[in-house]
């Protein structure tokens, strides 16, 4: 979600803290994701005050079969900053698909989507990504 | 391989297909991903987003962080409350189905506390008498007590007599007959309050062939009808009516069980 390791340390920690001192206030909502919908609002709240990416002018590309091997080629750190750049709600909705913890109705519940919206915005978001990775990688062939 | 023809909805779900086939938890999702299953397009979605995740699962989480999740689930299941654990629906019915068992139980187990020697006949005998027409028997206009001798001589039937306290009701008519133990019962039919008598042999030890006795009278119900059965001499007798027990307490002698 934040694309740096020392903001989202932060966050991370502030989010718990809160949690403990709400617990110790017996006041912990009864909502199974409200820890996880508190730290995404903490994360878009603190990505307001940063400079935003300026959006880039490629054409979306069908997903292919060499994606794969494109992707190993990836650094961690360029997916995560290439997810934090993208604009809200999608980014909630490709940081929570790609964590694989959670099925599509929960992250419907916590990113407070409909199905169709995911579902486009996963879309999409493949596509970009895709797009990106061609223009980034050259395509080897998948064995 | 195209994607085959999907409904919008399943459209989305397959766009919403999980990494992991164990986050498919819901029907419609699974019957999704098996109608999209087949396409060249879901083939590739499916590599590439597990191998965007398996990059997202790459992404170094800083050694502070990574403690608090080193012993622990991510999501920790819910937990099971007794509220929550009551409102299931499977435990509601077992509940319901104990309880049920346990009232059936309890009504049985009370109903065998008055139970005696020669209940089950007597209450069988109850069945007859809710069943009897008054032609089935023979027409005998007479004192109830003096029946016995007609028993005796007519049938052979030793001490079948009727209770002093029920000698002098007047009789409409009498008859003996074999029940499904074929044992010889004797049924009078008197005038008052459509009360019957039953005279039967009395219940013994299957062992030894000793009379099971009992104490006094006793009461026994059974389908709208309700007896009081004394034993004496190796008979037992019964009076009869349709009603409840406060129907017949009045003529039975204090002294009773």
């Amino acid at each position: 979600m934040m694309g740096d390791a020392r903001k989202a340390q932060e966050i991370f920690e502030t989010t718990l803290r809160e949690a403990a001192l709400r617990a110790a206030h017996g006041e912990l909502p009864k909502e199974p994701f409200w820890l996880f919908r508190d730290a995404r609002w903490r994360c878009l709240e603190a990505s307001e005050t940063d400079l935003q990416a300026e959006p880039l002018e490629i054409d979306d590309r069908d997903v292919v079969s060499e994606s794969p091997s494109q992707i190993g080629q990836l650094e961690p750190a360029q997916l995560a900053i290439w997810i934090s750049s993208a604009p809200d709600p999608q980014r909630t909705a490709l940081a929570l698909f790609y964590l694989d913890e959670f099925d599509y109705r929960e992250i419907l519940d916590l990113a407070e989507l409909k199905l169709s919206e995911l579902s486009r915005l996963l879309a999409m978001g493949r596509r970009q990504f895709q797009a990106w990775l061609d223009a980034m990688l050259p395509k080897t062939p998948n064995i | 391989m195209n994607m085959p023809r999907l409904s919008r909805r399943q459209r989305a779900l397959a766009n919403c297909a999980p990494i992991t086939e164990e986050r498919a938890r819901d029907r419609s999702m699974r019957s999704a991903v098996f109608r999209a299953g087949g396409s060249n397009e879901f083939v590739n979605q499916q590599s590439f987003d597990r191998a965007v995740a398996a990059l997202v699962h790459a992404i170094p989480i800083p050694p502070e962080t990574a403690e608090w999740f080193s012993t622990k689930d991510l999501i920790s299941p819910s937990k099971w409350t007794w509220k929550k654990t009551v409102r299931n629906p499977a435990v509601l019915a077992i509940g319901i189905a104990l309880v049920v068992i346990a009232g059936v139980l309890v009504f049985q187990f009370v109903g065998r506390l008055n139970d005696f020697p020669g209940s089950a006949t007597a209450r069988n005998l109850l069945r007859i008498a809710g069943s009897t027409r008054s032609v089935l028997l023979d027409p005998v206009s007479a004192d109830a007590g003096t029946l016995s001798d007609l028993f005796f001589m007519k049938h052979g039937l030793e001490h079948y007599d009727v209770p002093a306290e029920f000698a002098d009701f007047r009789t409409i008519g009498c008859r003996v007959f074999e029940d499904d133990q074929s044992q010889r019962v004797a049924q009078i039919w008197v005038a008052e309050r459509r009360m019957q008598f039953f005279l039967f042999p009395a219940q013994r030890d299957a062992k030894t062939g000793a009379v099971l006795r009992f104490p006094g009278w006793r009461y026994i119900r059974q389908e709208g009808w309700v007896g009081a059965v004394k034993e004496h001499n190796g008979v037992c007798f019964m009076a009869a009516l349709p009603g409840r027990e406060r129907d017949l307490a009045p003529y039975i002698p204090k002294t009773k069980q």
